[in-house]
């Protein structure tokens, strides 16, 4: 068992908060580096987003996932054969499971443990949680440092509109499936993923579906010659095919296979593909075919159940589905500085490090234009080269540091100009960002061998 | 300092072909806290030559005891796209059934399956490695030399793309005819890429986790020389352990127990959570 936080800061175990995908990497990669770790996870099971139906669980009855197996699970613990390239999100959460128990991680992971206070003790040497536990109990521990792994993919981001509106209004954070939509009218506004499956099954399932959208998006279907679409992306970015020549190859693919989607009443796209987090939606555009979706610009106003949009038309709903995202937040540390937030977002290196302190990590705050697990082990495993580094030079951890503060603003986005939105702030180039965390690792892995 | 190498865009593209594998498995009486073990056989071999006398005799001792069929070998599928099966995919095939187990097995290879044990090992975090026989760590051409000197014809035959023909005097050197050739005609076909990739590899990587690694050695190998087997337990930083009168399939061998009694007390010393 790892040892509970020793109120006096002189402890030597880690703590994790979230137990979710990144937080289980986190509590395997510091275990198999030697480290004590304790998990802080406020619901009752592992999973996080994919544990449906839990606390901070954003996924839908039908969701798969959107990048296929290879770029999702970790590398160290491949998804079974059996699973489709795109599994449901029921094999995702079995997937965590597994993980936690094959590696044997629950006996490290407090459930039920909601961390509500996060501030640094003895000059940063260590730092103080306060976790409630489900009965409502307060309780402070102090650890040798902090992982922070609760996700950015919950906290609902509304947009603002005048005016009233008289029906039902929702985030996509309250939608778990189509039964709410049955007989009803439906605006959905948002062309992220959760936008355009949440059109998809509104054409589906509601007497009527309309899905705004304030600007034009590239929908990439999820297979494409015959492999999953972002197997093809990898195989030119492994033959290293430049970025200019893969995103005319893409639109060229899409022009001969999906179409001028401005036929159906779609904008044009004001940016060149990859320069939006990407869509992988293939029903999208069968249902506008079909006349299903009647496809809207962004909305200026409501009346009652009457709704105007930008271009001045008008039409009435019963239902308004804001699928407008998520922004991160991390409302439980007290001094949100330590992690260079700007009053907007996070200023970290590589997403990870703050150059304030080190003993404080970030897992898991990255939108890449792939999977997620893999990215995540390679956070945790470069997290936990970094301590091990610490203990055996701490010079080249100050040097590193010093790195980090100079690059606190790279991003990798492999020379991408991504849309200014604030579902970019930590949106990145899969290659490039796991090329960077490659380097992080086995510099701090040198400095630990030559000391 | 072994590199790290976390950016593998070709090998996100282009993932193994998924197959149906063959599993045998024995297991203990009564949960007995001991760590599993994943058996990988060699060249042309297929799990049930672990089921001759191993895997009964380590879940008596308390061990759940499982066996692997590579694809295309054994009761495993994958038979028709043998010719192009390398052995990135056999060390995908014994991660796929590593991590369906409940817990991190130990792996233990035999000759070329020593060899893919030795790959798996720096993709996943295994509880230990046990490398029996097995084909060296950095090349193979020691083994190519030994089976030229042997039986230059199945040399050139392997060469030229087809299954390299075996002898029973190559494999085994205490037991009787009729076993021999019993054993003989259970084998399979091998793939012409992982022969040639036998030959002619690169070191692994370095265990993830640090797993410990155990080398063992047949004394009468005529496969693989006593030196290849020295040089792959340097590479570990360990002492091969040989056993006189052994030739190169322990397992199926007459006095099969003494090899696997002396692993299993190996495996039982292992701390049994990777740290
Ligand atoms: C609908 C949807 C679909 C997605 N599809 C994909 C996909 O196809 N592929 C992909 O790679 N990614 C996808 N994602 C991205 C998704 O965010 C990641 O897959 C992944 O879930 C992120 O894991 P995480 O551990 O960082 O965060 P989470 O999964 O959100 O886990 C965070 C954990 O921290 C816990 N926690 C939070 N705050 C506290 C606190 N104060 N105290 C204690 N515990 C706390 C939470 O309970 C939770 O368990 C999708 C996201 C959404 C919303
Ligand atoms: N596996 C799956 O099937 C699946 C399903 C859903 C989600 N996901 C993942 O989950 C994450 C979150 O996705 P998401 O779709 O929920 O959110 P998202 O990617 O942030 O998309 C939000 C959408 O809403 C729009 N929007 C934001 N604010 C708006 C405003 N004020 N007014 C009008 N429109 C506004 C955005 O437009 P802009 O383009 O202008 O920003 C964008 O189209 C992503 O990583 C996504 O890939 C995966």
């Amino acid at each position: 068992m790892a040892e509970r936080g020793d109120p006096t800061g002189r402890t030597a175990t880690y703590c994790v908060i979230g137990a979710g995908s990144s937080g289980l990497a986190a509590v395997k990669n510091l275990r198999q580096y030697g480290f004590d770790v304790e998990c802080l996870e406020r619901a009752e099971d592992v999973g996080g987003n994919w544990n449906f139906g839990g606390p901070t669980s954003r996924v839908y009855a039908s969701t798969h996932v959107i990048s296929s197996k290879p770029f999702t699970q970790y590398p160290d613990f491949p998804m079974p054969d059996r699973w489709p390239d795109y599994p449901h999100h029921s094999q995702l959460h079995a997937y965590f499971r597994r993980y936690a128990e094959h590696f044997d991680l629950l006996r490290h992971i407090r459930f039920g443990h909601e961390v509500v206070d996060l501030r640094p003790v003895d000059g940063a040497a260590a730092w103080q949680v306060t976790v409630r536990t489900a009965d409502g109990v307060e309780e402070t521990r102090h650890y040798a440092g902090v992982v922070i792994a609760n996700g950015h993919n919950w906290q609902p981001k509304w947009p603002r509109y005048d005016g009233e509106f008289a029906g039902e209004l929702l985030h996509s954070m309250h939608y778990k499936g189509p039964d709410v939509l049955r007989g009803k009218r439906v605006l959905v506004v948002g062309g992220g993923n959760t936008g355009c499956d949440v059109a998809v099954e509104a054409a589906q399932h509601a007497d009527r579906a309309l899905h705004s959208t304030r600007r034009g998006y590239w929908y990439v279907p999820k297979f494409t010659f015959g492999r999953a679409s972002d197997q093809v992306n990898d195989l030119l970015i492994g033959l290293r095919v430049p970025r200019r020549l893969r995103q005319w190859l893409f639109r060229a693919t899409l022009r001969a296979t999906v179409g001028d989607l401005t036929r159906f009443g779609l904008p044009e796209p004001d940016h060149d593909i990859l320069e939006t987090h990407p869509i992988v939606n293939s029903l999208l555009v069968y249902h506008l075919g079909h006349g299903d979706i009647t496809p809207k610009p962004d909305v200026r106003r409501f009346d009652g159940y009457r709704v105007t949009f930008a271009d001045g038309s008008e039409d009435e709903v019963d239902m308004v589905l804001c699928c407008t995202g998520y922004l991160a937040t991390v409302d439980f540390l007290a001094d949100p500085q330590r992690l260079n937030w700007d009053g907007d977002r996070f200023h970290l290196y590589q997403h990870v490090f703050t150059p304030r302190h080190d003993n404080l990590f970030v897992a898991g705050l990255i939108q890449p234009d792939s999977g997620q697990f893999t990215i995540a082990h390679w956070q945790t495993v470069a997290i936990a080269e970094f301590l091990r580094a610490r203990e055996r030079a701490p010079h080249a951890v100050r040097e590193f540091l010093e790195t980090a503060r100079r690059k606190l603003d790279h991003r990798y986005t492999a020379g991408v100009d991504y849309a200014d939105t604030t579902r970019h702030y930590y949106e990145i180039a899969h290659h490039d960002y796991v090329r960077g965390l490659e380097r992080t690792i086995n510099r701090l892995r040198r400095a630990a061998c030559t000391r | 300092m072994h590199k790290v190498r976390a950016y593998r865009p070709l090998e996100w593209a282009l993932p193994p072909r998924p197959v149906e594998r063959e599993v045998i498995s024995r297991l203990p009486d009564t949960e007995t806290g001991r760590p599993p073990l994943l058996f990988v056989h060699g060249m042309r071999h297929a799990a049930a030559c672990f089921d001759e006398h191993w895997l009964r005799h380590a879940a008596e001792r308390g061990f759940p005891a499982h066996a692997v069929s590579l694809r295309g070998h054994g009761g495993s599928g994958g038979r028709d796209l043998l010719r192009r099966a390398t052995l990135r995919d056999y060390v995908h095939d014994v991660i796929q059934t590593a991590v369906a187990l409940p817990r991190q097995p130990v792996l233990i290879g035999h000759s070329m399956g020593g060899l893919v044990v030795a790959m798996a090992l720096a993709r996943y975090p295994a509880l230990g490695g046990v490398l029996v026989a097995p084909v060296a760590v950095d090349h193979g051409l020691g083994s190519a030399l030994a089976l030229g000197r042997h039986g230059p014809l199945a040399l050139l035959r392997g060469l030229a793309g087809r299954t390299v023909p075996l002898r029973p005097e190559w494999l085994f050197a205490q037991l009787d005819g009729d076993t021999a050739t019993r054993h003989m005609a259970g084998l399979g076909d091998e793939s012409p890429l992982a022969q040639y990739q036998m030959i002619l590899h690169g070191p692994p990587g370095r265990p993830l986790g640090g797993a410990p690694v155990l080398v063992v050695g047949a004394g009468e190998d005529r496969l693989v020389p006593a030196g290849d087997v020295r040089r792959t337990a340097r590479y570990y930083g360990t002492e091969p352990v040989f056993h006189r009168g052994f030739g190169h399939d322990l397992m199926l061998e007459t006095r099969w127990r003494e090899p696997l009694d002396q692993i299993l007390s190996w495996v039982a010393e292992l701390p049994q959570v990777t740290r």
